[in-house]
């Protein structure tokens, strides 16, 4: 039986409760000006009645739409290019020598770890030496470098969740290699590879201060919405932060079913 | 005959620990072989050596006359039932039994159809559609049986399948694993630590231990003739009397013990006389005498009688055998209705059913 504390549980909730208005209360005011913009009326600040307004500006306008496609194409490259680059290294982790496998994981996992500007500084340095010049390409390359590691967490958790006696069955009932990863491996995954990939996609959504090095003329969404705030503030801002958060939270929604439907294979 | 399968000398060590030490094991066509042994003893390893999962690091495998070694785990003509069943749950049953065709490029319908034969041969003709996971654990047993015949394997090897059963299924799936065996006509290689289980399904039985073979035979030939005291120990209840070899006429040999002069038999040549050996008795072949001065045998007081059902077991102390309790199983019969912890008897036994053990050097 569960002791009751009637007090320890009234005392968590209200802490738990006040963490969580803490924050969130910002990611509200911002929702709800996104709907009732702050006006002044005959000298007096007050509240417009509830308006779609901001939302129908930031659609017509051009740059943010073009914006948010780049931040599109950069989020699905490199989070499937992560991918295939995290499979890989998963599985040289569960077969190499212990050793060398560690090794290799604390290289995949640095530049995640590293200061942003650090990761972003040496990403440019290194893009200028072998003249890369930047733009859609260097910022691939940069998300893949720094979101490989929380794809190969989510895909090598659950390697070796399956250990190695599906893999000899397989053998042993004649499939090759190739086979086995087609046919067992790679479905019994399913559930971590889709939700490493959402997670993927969602940092490299959101990444900006990498991004900012490494993006010359090009611009993601999270780069527009700052270039936004530095010339002034406007209502659309407002409604851009809510979408995002929006999809954010539609996709963290997401991994959440697929870790369970994990735990049931 | 030359051998399905010869395991020659083969030597396995994981680091520095030697866990295989000269295995000689053959496996003959449409035999049901059981390796049985205690956890640790590499019962599985040899297995796994078999099945390919693990290399040799001395002797040689060789099925057929040819050389295994080199032949890695999917192109052997194996198939294992894993402890674990390894049942693959996201395909259904039919798609786990079709595996071995579909990732060897058979036509869908030769799979369908031979799926459903196999089906039919384990008894689970209608559960193609299922999952594993909707499955007792009976049914999985036999999932994985149905998908390790499929491709009409050589052999096939069985990592003590029956162990994650209960007591009742267990049986059950004995007598059907041994039915399978006889209709198939495939030679079935089985690991087990359950010796009960080892003679009620072996032609043969081959008994390791600590990485060595200790003796092998037919499951009756090693019950009633072992010739290691592990063998006389893990097979079955043995009493195991230690004394010295006195004399040797023939097969008869006359040991030398605190409680005074023994007969027993052996097997094969005869260790010297003077040397250690145990004299092992099986409880059911001790026979009760009531004259405590009666010729021949061993006197031991009755510790306690414990009544069993069909038999009584009798366990009784000889002062010159200290630490040692004699067993004796009987029938439940009038013979042994007045017998009370105290009463002084005789112990007796034919020569031929005790066997002389020699001692490990």
């Amino acid at each position: 039986m569960k002791q009751k504390a009637p007090f320890l549980d009234a005392l968590l909730g209200l802490v738990a409760g006040v963490g969580l208005i803490a924050l969130y209360a910002p990611l509200l005011a911002t929702a709800a000006l996104s709907f009732f913009q702050i006006v002044r009326v005959r000298g007096k600040l007050g509240f417009a009645p509830f308006s779609l307004d901001p939302y129908v500006a930031l659609l017509a306008n051009g740059e943010i739409l073009a914006a948010l496609s780049t931040s599109l194409v950069v989020a699905t490259m490199s989070s499937l290019l992560a991918l295939v680059l995290a499979l890989m290294f998963a599985f040289y982790f569960v077969s190499a020598r212990r050793g060398l496998g560690i090794a290799m994981q604390t290289m995949v996992f640095l530049p995640f770890l590293l200061p942003p500007i650090i990761t972003g500084l040496s990403l440019l340095i290194a893009f200028r030496e072998i003249d890369l010049g930047r733009g859609l390409v260097t910022i691939i390359i940069a998300h893949v470098v720094f979101i490989v590691p929380v794809v190969y967490r989510t895909v090598l958790v659950r390697l070796q969740l399956l250990g190695s006696s599906l893999t000899e069955a397989s053998l042993d009932l004649g499939a090759s290699r190739v086979q086995t990863l087609r046919y067992v491996i790679l479905p019994q995954m399913r559930p971590a590879l889709i939700s490493g990939v959402l997670l993927a996609f969602a940092i490299s959504f959101d990444e900006t201060l990498i991004t900012l090095f490494v993006a010359g003329s090009q611009t993601t969404l999270p780069i527009r919405l700052w270039a936004m705030m530095r010339v002034g503030f406007v209502p659309e801002i407002n409604a851009l932060a809510t979408l995002i958060f929006l999809c954010t939270a539609a996709i963290t929604f997401a991994i959440g079913l697929m870790q369970r439907a994990g735990e049931r294979v | 005959m030359q051998p399905l399968l010869h395991l020659n000398n083969v030597s396995k060590r994981y680091g520095a620990v030697r866990v295989l030490d000269g295995i000689d094991i053959t496996v003959a066509d449409n035999e049901f072989l059981t390796i049985l042994g205690p956890s640790g003893s590499g019962k599985t390893t040899i297995l796994r050596i078999i099945g390919g999962f693990e290399g040799i690091d001395g002797g040689s495998l060789m099925f057929e006359g040819r050389d295994l070694s080199a032949v890695p785990i999917n192109r052997r003509p194996f198939n294992t039932v894993f402890q674990d069943y390894a049942l693959f749950h996201h395909m259904t049953v039919a798609e786990n039994v079709g595996y071995g065709l579909k990732v060897r490029g058979r036509p869908k319908a030769e799979i369908a159809k031979r799926v459903a034969e196999v089906l039919d041969t384990v008894g689970l003709g209608t559960l193609g559609g299922r999952y594993p996971a909707q499955m007792s654990g009976g049914q999985r047993q036999r999932v994985a049986l149905a998908r390790a015949i499929i491709c009409e394997p050589r052999l096939i090897l069985l990592d003590e399948p029956l162990s994650a059963l209960d007591v009742e299924l267990r049986a059950q799936m004995q007598r059907f694993l041994k039915s399978l065996q006889r209709r198939l006509g495939i030679a079935f290689v089985f690991i087990t630590h359950d010796q009960e289980e080892a003679i009620a399904l072996s032609d043969r039985i081959i008994v390791v231990n600590r990485g060595r073979i200790e003796q092998e035979g037919a499951p009756e030939e090693l019950y009633r003739r072992p010739r290691t005291p592990f063998t006389a120990s893990f097979l079955g209840d043995n009493n195991l009397i230690p004394g010295t070899l006195a004399a040797v006429d023939g097969r008869l040999c006359t040991v030398d013990t605190a409680a005074g002069l023994l007969d027993a038999t052996v097997d094969g040549p005869a260790p010297a006389t003077g040397s250690a050996v145990l004299v092992a008795v099986r409880p059911e072949h001790v026979r009760l005498d009531a004259d405590p001065a009666a010729p021949h045998g061993l006197s031991a007081e009755v510790a306690d009688v414990r009544f069993l059902g069909a038999n009584v077991m009798i366990e009784l102390l000889n002062p010159a055998l200290p630490g040692a309790v004699i067993k004796v199983r009987r029938l439940a019969d009038g013979s042994v209705a007045g017998l009370r912890p105290g009463a002084s008897v005789r112990l007796r036994w034919a020569a031929d059913d005790a066997a002389l053990l020699q001692m490990a050097p």
